[in-house]
């Protein structure tokens, strides 16, 4: 029997079309259909300036946007050869580890809602909406902040923020607690999540899968240890790599990971330089003072020079790469020797997670799509781009 | 260490190795069309390389080069040894390369989206369709030719009177100045009068160029190769002198 | 030919040229504000130092701050050179890229912007503007003066056309030079010393001559505007493309700018070309760009004066055809245009030789003033390409039609363009004749008295080429496209033709050029 799942289905996380052969409940094929929320990203790119696709790369990996606006901040600034100071290194840090809790938040909270237990989904969006309203006071949006700038950030870090951020660690400690509490030895949540959504480490190297659902498998990748970029490589911390390759492996890896990544937050808080610039120091890159901008020719020119023509970069080409919340999340760009970019490749890592995703779910039953797709965390914003 | 791997690829295919280039500390090796799927067998199976873990592949157009339109781009990593590799190519508009989706499986939806945006098809690939938009659309959206603003509605959009704002925005949208207009260019117009625009998309060579500079230098070249043949032609009679 | 060495580039040269243009004519960009490849050497920038670092090293005292011990020292640096007064030499080694000329470049130019005004956000010059691109490639730092910067007229009224800035002034002396050089009129001068410089007119005068856009076009900043163009458009949203001026038969060469987002014309620049314009254009020919969108015909019309009322195309094809079919052939008079394409001409000329129609008239403008500096005696840019249009024939003027419309010779026109000499009372003979078919682009005399007008596009929306006065012809790709239903007029004239029942031999632009070849070898 043929059926159709998504898409617009509660299961299929974002939009995602999955026609599958079923033999009684068991998959027999399935044709995974993405692209129902592609939305040109990589050809709006080519209209604007580089500082204008901010905005944009927010949008790919929407419960993370902070590691988006990182990756595309250090990709164009890896074509300019250019490096932030060092304050602003580690506020992007805090920041993306901070957006990367809130992703494994999500989508552990909706593996557990989707098996039936809600409450430890909503404990977790509650810390997770405590995570946010750091963020929005820092900077300015909950979800889609624009914050990253080239050569730096838009705004230096509030008063408050390391206050903020310890403050909110113990309730991620508690909270990550309580749901241990309440799964890891539940009868139902490991028959539905041990053994099943099987992924071989072969199959994970072939089909280019990174990040939690590759450590799953037994690929101990993790761009933060392997290719450090921004200061990681001045932290101590562990990287979950599971065994078996199924949903509890995943499941487990982005719990313990949130563990690791407040570990980061904390020694990256303690590191963290009080006071010092944010934004490299040059007009040609970064816009000078409104208060200059206003009252002297030189910081006009620049202001002008940099909205009229975009940020001027070498010819090249460049691939960066940085830890997303679902892998290596790289931007291969191509530059023309203008403002605007010649082409924009966004590598994004849940796109080849979701390939895999046909491998760990035939021969399973549809019931076992339910826990296995959610463990894929397949964003559509960063799939589909 | 990825450096390893130009040099390993150098000794194995010599001068199929059309160039290497380590810009911005990106290691890359280009080769030709032909040699794609034997040289990314070689690197996914060569015991030294060890290329498993497949990372992306892509396209970029260049509607303006004659040689060959795309490149193709694919970048692998090494579990084993850490390594990693872009390998490109130039295919020409309407070439085929062979498919790399028998050495990784990842390549098979990234050699569809490839298809899908760019409209190269892969040679031997088991699923050639679309994947990210649906299959009556026309046209290949990240060629260059194809219109910024063009949207294909299969169902159409609503009339809704008192709203003048609605997407597609059309020209106005983003940076119109500075962008480059394709259709326009590839037809021989588009000319920028913004001198700093026009260096940066390379429509003039410097600011101050003109057209009176390259007459100018038409003239030296002309005498300059007038010269050239008088100087070589002087040298051959001398020869002949000498022969004598 | 000799050599020398520029950056690592060797560079031919020829003898006399100096550093600054070779390497213009290279394509290396010696940064510069008032050297001008069309006017004489001022050396008085200083943004274009090199240094020479072949041959004898000539040394510059100065105090240098020495970190070690925390003071100034005396030492040397080497003494640069300006690149436009600096002839090229063979085997000379010039570099104007080292660390020595960098921090002269980024010292000028920080002193040029000194007292510079923040003006950009209403200056004109914005995005073509070299304070602004210099400042991004060799600057690069923010200001250090503290104190308010020296203030100066601003807005002053040079003349009809020009207003200058005394702030914004770099006191390059370009316009100077434009008025003295290319104008030969010294109305301009400078005046105090030092920061006070200012640029001033001549006692009792204003900048009032043929060529004062020219001192607008040269200058590197925004010191004068014109008049006619200021606060219409930014230039960074504009576009060019290649035109041919048709104020008059030097038919120089110019870059027309457009708005793509609402296809208007905004003004034209002089396009560089060592045979016809050199660098320039007079006044007049900058200011054609207004005829693309002033006084147009956009309808095809029926009837005169009061009875005149707007028709379909094929309505007015029809009723031209009707027109002229019921005038004998010998009765017939096609008044080519001087002012339209040769093909245009061309077209014309074959309908007419068709028809068997024998009389040839030229409508061309008057009223004009030439001089010896560029502006042609003829104001018109084609009456040499309309007479190789007719392959040598005898083109009769249009005072000699209306004398043949009075004798009654002549009892129908099929006239092509908008441009006479004459007014509308001197063409009253022709509105007594029923048969007067006007093609044109705009309302003018000669439509006025037609009894059939047919729209057709302007120079700026065709693909066609004008012969100067010399002789030389220039071919032009069109700017913007038609208005909708309006087409080139040798295509109109084709499907005029038709109706006629007339084959003129071509399909295309491409066949009815190949006629332009045949009939100039025909004319050998």
């Amino acid at each position: 029997m043929r059926l159709n799942m998504g898409p617009s289905h509660p299961a299929m996380h974002g939009t995602i079309r999955m026609v599958i052969d079923l033999d009684g409940e068991t998959l027999v094929n399935l044709d995974v259909q993405p692209g129902y929320l592609h939305r040109g990203f990589e050809k709006s790119c080519e209209r604007g300036t580089w500082a204008q696709v901010f905005p944009y790369a927010d949008r790919l990996n929407y419960v993370s946007p902070m590691l988006n606006n990182v990756g595309w901040a250090l990709a164009v600034e890896k074509l300019l050869e250019i490096e932030v100071p060092e304050r602003c290194q580690y506020y992007r840090v805090i920041l993306g580890e901070l957006a990367r809790i809130s992703d494994h938040f999500t989508c552990n909270g909706a593996s557990a809602m989707e098996l039936g237990a809600f409450t430890p989904f909503l404990w977790l969006l509650k810390v997770r909406d405590w995570v946010w309203d750091i963020l929005e006071r820092e900077t300015g949006a909950r979800m889609t902040h624009s914050f990253g700038r080239i050569g730096g950030m838009a705004a230096p870090p509030t008063a408050t923020f390391k206050d903020d951020v310890l403050r909110v660690i113990p309730e991620v400690h508690k909270v990550v607690k309580e749901t241990e509490i309440m799964l890891l030895r539940n009868r139902i949540f490991l028959d539905r999540m041990q053994g099943v959504g099987v992924l071989t480490k072969e199959q994970a190297l072939s089909y280019g899968v990174t990040g939690p659902m590759a450590r799953s498998t037994g690929i101990p990748y993790d761009v933060r240890k392997d290719h450090p970029y921004l200061v990681y490589d001045r932290f101590d911390f562990d990287v979950p790599v599971g065994e078996d390759g199924d949903n509890w492996d995943r499941f487990m890896v982005r719990l313990e990971e949130i563990r690791q990544s407040v570990r980061i937050i904390e020694q990256a808080i303690e590191q963290m330089p009080d006071d010092g610039p944010i934004n490299v120091d040059d007009p040609r890159i970064v816009f000078p003072e409104k208060s200059d901008v206003y009252t002297t020719i030189e910081a006009t020119i620049a202001h002008f020079k940099l909205v009229m023509e975009g940020l001027r970069t070498p010819k090249g080409e460049v691939y960066s790469f940085t830890e997303g919340g679902n892998g290596e999340l790289g931007f291969h760009i191509v530059s023309d020797g203008s403002g605007t970019p010649y082409r924009v490749r966004v590598r994004p890592p849940c796109w080849y997670n979701l390939a895999a995703a046909r491998e760990m779910l035939l021969g399973g039953m549809i019931a076992d799509i339910i826990p296995t797709f959610g463990s894929v965390n397949m964003i559509g914003g960063e799939c589909d781009r | 260490m990825s450096q390893a791997v130009v040099d390993r690829l150098q000794t194995q295919f010599g001068e199929r190795v059309l160039e290497t280039s380590d810009a911005f500390g990106d290691h890359e090796v280009v080769i030709a069309v032909k040699d794609w799927v034997e040289v990314a067998q070689f690197i996914k199976d060569d015991g030294d390389l060890q290329m498993d873990h497949f990372i992306d592949l892509t396209a970029i157009d260049y509607p303006e080069r004659e040689s060959a339109r795309f490149d193709l781009v694919l970048m692998t990593r090494s579990s084993v040894t850490g390594a990693r590799i872009r390998l490109r190519t130039h295919a020409k508009d309407g070439e085929e390369p062979g498919t790399l989706s028998g050495i990784w499986s990842g390549a098979n939806w990234a050699e569809r989206e490839v298809w899908d945006m760019f409209g190269i098809k892969f040679n031997g690939h088991p699923d050639m369709r679309r994947i990210l938009l649906y299959e009556e659309f026309v046209g290949h959206p990240l060629r260059k030719d194809y219109p910024i603003d063009k949207a294909q509605p299969l169902v159409p959009y609503r009339e809704v009177g008192d709203i003048d704002k609605l997407p597609p925005f059309g020209i106005e949208e983003g940076q119109p100045f500075a962008r480059i207009d394709w259709e326009s260019r590839l037809a021989g117009g588009d000319s920028q009068v913004s001198p700093a625009i026009g260096v940066q998309q390379g429509q003039r060579r410097t600011l101050s160029d003109s057209e009176v500079a390259q007459q100018i230098q038409a003239r030296i070249d002309a005498q300059m190769a007038r010269e050239a043949e008088a100087a070589q032609a002087s040298e051959e009679t001398a020869e002949e002198g000498s022969g004598e | 030919m000799p050599k020398f060495t520029l950056d690592g580039k060797e560079i031919s040269f020829e003898a006399g040229e100096t550093v600054m243009e070779a390497a213009w004519r290279e394509g290396i960009e010696i940064p510069h504000y008032c050297w001008h490849p069309g006017l004489s050497v001022a050396a008085n920038c200083r943004m274009c130092l090199v240094h020479v670092e072949s041959g004898r090293q000539m040394a510059m005292p100065q105090l240098a701050f020495d970190e070690a011990k925390g003071e100034y020292v005396p030492t040397t640096k080497p003494k640069l050179q300006p690149a436009c007064q600096l002839a090229a030499a063979e085997d000379m080694v010039v570099s104007s890229t080292n660390d020595e000329v960098k921090t002269a470049q980024a010292s000028v130019q920080e002193f040029l912007l000194l007292n510079h005004p923040v003006d950009c956000p209403i200056c004109d010059q914005a995005g073509e503007c070299k304070l602004q691109d210099y400042y991004y490639e060799h600057q690069g730092t923010l200001k250090r003066k503290l104190t308010e910067p020296v203030h100066k007229p601003k807005g002053v009224r040079f003349g009809p056309t020009i207003v200058y800035d005394a702030e914004r002034c770099i006191m390059c002396t370009r316009c100077i030079r434009v008025c003295d050089e290319v104008a030969k009129d010294h109305v301009l001068d400078m005046r105090e010393r030092g920061n006070k410089n200012e640029i001033i007119l001549a006692p009792g005068r204003e900048l009032d001559h043929k060529y004062t856009l020219m001192t607008e076009h040269v200058c590197p900043v925004g010191a004068l505007t014109s008049q006619d163009f200021r606060f219409k458009a930014r230039v960074w949203f504009l576009k060019s493309a290649q035109g041919v001026c048709t104020g008059c038969a030097t038919g120089c060469n110019t870059h027309v700018d457009y708005d793509p987002r609402n296809g208007k014309i905004y003004r034209l620049r002089p396009r560089d070309n060592a045979e016809v314009n050199q660098f320039w254009m007079c006044d007049d020919g900058m200011m054609t760009y207004a005829r693309h969108d002033t006084d147009r015909l956009l309808m095809p019309t029926v009837g005169r004066g009061e009875e005149r009322v707007p028709v379909g195309e094929d309505e007015a094809l029809d009723l031209a055809t009707e027109k002229l079919n019921a005038v004998e052939a010998s009765k017939l008079a096609v008044v080519l245009s001087a002012q339209h394409t040769t093909e245009d001409n061309l077209a014309l000329a074959k309908l007419a030789a068709a028809l068997g129609a024998e009389r040839l008239y030229l409508a061309a403008l008057g009223g004009w003033e030439g001089d010896d500096i560029l502006r042609s005696e003829d104001r018109n840019p084609n009456r040499a390409g309309a007479t190789q249009a007719v392959g040598g024939a005898t083109l009769k003027s249009v005072p000699d039609l209306l004398t043949d419309v009075q004798s009654g010779a002549v009892q129908g026109v099929l006239a092509l363009g908008w441009a006479t000499a004459e007014k509308l009372e001197e063409l009253a003979p022709l509105v007594a004749l029923d048969g007067v078919v006007s093609l044109t682009s705009h309302v003018g005399a000669l439509p006025a008295v037609a009894s059939v007008t047919i729209p057709v596009a302007d120079t700026f929306e065709v693909d066609g080429s004008f012969v100067n006065a010399k002789g030389l012809t220039q071919a032009f790709p069109p700017t913007l496209s038609p208005p909708a239903d309006i087409e080139p007029a040798w295509k109109t004239i084709s499907d005029l033709a038709g109706k006629l029942g007339k084959d003129l031999g071509f399909k295309d632009l491409q066949g009815l050029r190949q006629g332009l070849v045949d009939a100039a070898e025909a004319a050998q």
